[in-house]
């Protein structure tokens, strides 16, 4: 099977197909010699001979060709000058052609009866051919002056290296990166703003202060207040406006600006606080117009994710990961820790303690879990991201059921770690998220929800005997050697399981790999 | 001061800084010439190392090099490696000459020197400038590895050079600089964020082909690249022999060279560093290239190594 008649090369000027005059053979491939010969212009020029060779009519077609070469998708050109060049196949024997890549290669197979393909991975002669074509193209093509080749890889190179950055397929997640980036700056630089109109309006009416704590309430205080000489009980209201029509706040704030004991401030100082006083109040309303873009964006991009754990988590997840994509196809083990990289090394290196949580220990659910089960908990909420950063990234409509019902499964097991009710069954819970988005969407695609109500019920027979599992062990839990054992039965139960359905959907294994992770 | 281990690094680093201070004189007629003297007194100045020089890229032109133009003190020598030269003034400094002068890629400094050629046909002397710019080995790896003393880069004028890992293209400016006109330089680069800024170099030098792809599919950039010279590869994955291995099979010439930077944290960070190198060395073996030299980057870089080899196709 070392034979090949042509060869295809795809270069930046165009396509060239040669004919294969002279056999290489497989067995002295890696021989000095001939390895020498394909340096050999003289010699190499005399193993092919070119056919044809078609250049490309202009720029935007060159970059719709490597565009589609680069996928390995049979352009209509190439498929042109292959059906003019290459010789009609007979019955007997079918042409072998050699090309360098193999999706390429199945293109054409799939568009061409009578040719067979060989790559540069399937024949080492073929590969040797294809680089002594790369080698001596700019000698070996016809019509070509020194230095095209050149020209027209710079050319093509700049044309689809621009394309490729502009075409960016997490468009929308770049978005919320940068969001949640400026959210955190302007957090920031918020609350040392804040803390400096306290400092600075202090002087005038410290007691302000001790009554009104609320920063961005503050802020707005100084500014309605001014000279604190100048209000008296006529303006209760409007101060009571600030303060939540709190009657009695406005009254103290009144009263307290009576016998303050707070300097006296000249009208251009108070000018400037109350300058300064207005950019904090301004940037506070800034703040909150980003946290609802940040809210309704990840209500577009990530629903489910932004349900189960909260939208600024999620956000900093998928800012971690560097896209929703990158994030989904992090394995929850990588989602738990996924922030705490420098304790997880560390940990590696001194070969301790992995860390238990990284990002997502700032959704609220670890924080409620007992001590001993902050472990166990995050562990089951990054399995449960995983699933639903997935779902997010494949999902055509966005639906925030799965999230709600993920969600509530966190707090079903957080229950549970705390009075021991049991939770709903994974199938039940599964089940009713997927007839909720059903119902919702009309069944746009039955075949692939089909699949995914399948996949529950597996995924649910293990986490009904997880449970139980946990049930027995909490009663043992002073039994450590039953534990173990118990441990290593689940462990072989689980991979007989993997080795039935080694050929099942990728959807189920990563249904498995979620439980196979929490237990 | 604490001197942990990282903190004396940062010191190190300012005073590389300092490295192009000291000179500084007038630029004729440059206003602020004056002002960058008095900067240059103060011994590093430009320190802050990594991240300083930053801040001046894409800074209009005839910024970023006032401070280091070359007067009388400096001269320019040839390095060992043809195409680098050294310019000795109160320090030495690496450098590589300007392929677009005027030009500061990411706010290095220049060095222009006037070197005579003769006398004019009027009589006047023809004086020709030669701009050179600064070559930080803290920056780039590759500098690095010539300050070490690697003893064969391949990376010559008139190279054909694959450069995998080309970030934003600081080092591949200096690798196009070598290179000069009559060599290429393929740059690929998977970041689009970086790929950006890799475009922008590439649009002023007309030897660099940049390609925002990955690595580890060759195939997909095959159309854009001929047979090279050498491949240098700084991609720091845990895959890096194969991505470069990939490459050398496709593209890269009977006994052209590779030249790889290894950071051993990238490949394992739970074995020790020497051990990573030697199972990476290993690996190149395995791809058909033959080691010629292992050399650790300190003190510019913590656990890193250069390895350079030699592409070997024929097994006999």
């Amino acid at each position: 099977m070392s034979s090949v008649d042509y060869l295809l090369h795809e270069s930046s000027v165009g396509y060239a197909i040669f004919q294969v005059v002279h056999q290489g053979d497989v067995v002295g491939n890696r021989l000095k010699e001939v390895q020498d010969a394909s340096q050999d212009l003289a010699l190499f020029g005399k193993m092919v001979k070119l056919v044809n060779f078609a250049p490309y009519r202009g720029a935007a077609e060159a970059l719709e060709n490597i565009n589609l070469v680069s996928e390995g998708v049979l352009s209509d050109y190439l498929r042109f000058n292959l059906e003019l060049n290459l010789p009609k196949p007979s019955k007997k024997k079918k042409i072998t052609l050699g090309v360098s890549d193999k999706n390429l290669a199945g293109s054409i197979k799939a568009s061409f009866s009578g040719v067979e393909c060989e790559t540069g991975e399937t024949s080492e002669v073929v590969a040797d051919f294809l680089r002594g074509l790369r080698f001596h193209a700019g000698k070996l093509l016809k019509g070509l002056q020194e230095g095209d080749v050149d020209r027209a890889q710079l050319g093509l190179g700049h044309a689809y290296s621009r394309a490729k950055v502009k075409f960016s397929v997490q468009k929308n997640d770049n978005h919320i990166i940068q969001a949640i980036a400026s959210l955190d700056h302007v957090d920031k630089s918020l609350n040392t703003f804040s803390m400096r109109v306290r400092e600075w309006y202090g002087w005038h009416f410290p007691e302000l202060i001790r009554i009104v704590s609320d920063n961005h309430t503050y802020a707005k205080l100084a500014l309605a207040i001014g000279n604190k000489r100048t209000i008296t009980q006529d303006s209760l209201h409007d101060i009571a406006a600030i303060v939540n029509d709190d009657q009695d706040i406005a009254q103290a704030i009144i009263d307290a600006a009576r016998v303050s004991m707070g300097q006296d401030i000249s009208d251009a100082d108070l000018d400037n606080v109350s300058k300064f006083a207005n950019r904090v109040v301004k940037q506070a309303e800034y703040r909150r117009s980003l946290f609802q873009y940040l809210v309704n964006k990840m209500g577009v991009v990530a629903p489910n994710l932004a349900t189960l754990i909260g939208e600024v988590v999620a956000a900093r997840l998928i800012s971690h990961a560097g896209s929703l994509t990158n994030l989904s196809k992090y394995p929850a083990s990588t989602v738990q820790i996924l922030g705490a990289e420098k304790a997880l090394f560390r940990a590696l290196k001194t070969k301790g303690n992995t860390p238990k949580y990284g990002l997502i220990y700032h959704s609220s659910f670890i924080g409620r879990a007992g001590q001993k089960n902050k472990g166990r908990i995050s562990r089951f909420l990054a399995n449960k991201c995983s699933i639903a950063s997935r779902i997010d990234n494949f999902s055509e409509e966005p639906s925030t059921k799965f999230g709600e019902a993920l969600r509530k499964q966190v707090e079903e097991r957080l229950d549970f770690y705390a009075t021991g009710a049991a939770p709903t069954k994974n199938e039940d819970s599964m089940k009713s998220a997927m007839d909720a988005v059903l119902a919702d969407i009309k069944v746009d695609g039955p075949s692939e929800d089909a699949e995914m109500a399948n996949i529950t019920p597996r995924a649910v027979q293990k986490q009904e005997k997880k449970s139980k599992d946990k049930k027995e062990k909490k009663e043992k839990s002073k039994d450590k050697d039953v534990k173990e054992e118990k441990k290593d039965k689940k462990r072989r139960h689980s991979e007989v399981n993997g080795d039935d359905e080694v050929t099942e959907k990728k959807k189920k294994k990563k249904s498995k790999k979620e439980d196979s992770n929490s237990d | 001061m604490a001197f942990t281990p990282r903190g004396g690094r940062g010191g190190d680093r300012g005073g590389r800084g300092g490295f192009g201070g000291g000179r500084g004189g007038d630029r004729g007629g440059f206003s602020r010439g004056g002002a960058r003297g008095g900067r240059g007194d103060s011994r590093g100045g430009r320190g802050g190392g990594r991240g300083a020089p930053r801040g001046g890229r894409g800074a209009p032109r005839g910024r970023g090099g006032a401070g280091a133009r070359g007067g009388a003190k400096t001269i320019i020598e040839p390095h060992r490696h043809p195409g680098i030269f050294v310019a000795r003034g109160k320090e030495d400094m690496l450098v590589t000459k300007n392929f677009c002068p005027g030009e500061s890629v990411y706010g290095e400094k220049r060095i222009s020197v006037e070197n005579s050629g003769g006398l004019n046909e009027d009589g006047t002397p023809n004086v020709t400038k030669t701009e050179y710019r600064v070559w930080n080995p803290f920056r780039s790896k590759l500098a690095a590895g010539v300050l070490g003393g690697l003893d064969e880069i391949f990376i010559k004028p008139g190279s054909k050079v694959l450069y995998l890992g080309a970030a934003s293209g600081t080092s591949v400016s200096h690798v196009a600089d070598i290179v000069g006109p009559t060599g290429t330089v393929f740059a690929v680069e998977f970041s689009h964020r970086s790929g950006r800024d890799l475009i922008n170099m590439a649009t002023h030098r007309t030897n660099v082909i940049p390609i925002i792809e990955d690595a580890r599919h060759p195939l997909r950039y095959r159309m854009l690249v001929s047979m090279v010279d050498v491949i240098f590869a700084d991609v720091a994955q845990p895959d890096q022999a194969r991505i470069v291995g990939l490459n050398a099979h496709l593209f890269l010439k009977v006994g052209g060279g590779v030249v790889i930077s290894i950071k051993a944290n990238c490949i394992d960070s739970t074995a020790p560093a020497e051990q990573v190198f030697a199972r990476e060395v290993q690996k190149l073996r395995d791809e058909r290239m033959k080691p010629l030299e292992q050399l650790t980057l300190e003190p510019f870089e913590r656990d890193h190594c250069v390895v350079v080899g030699r592409y070997v196709r024929s097994t006999t």
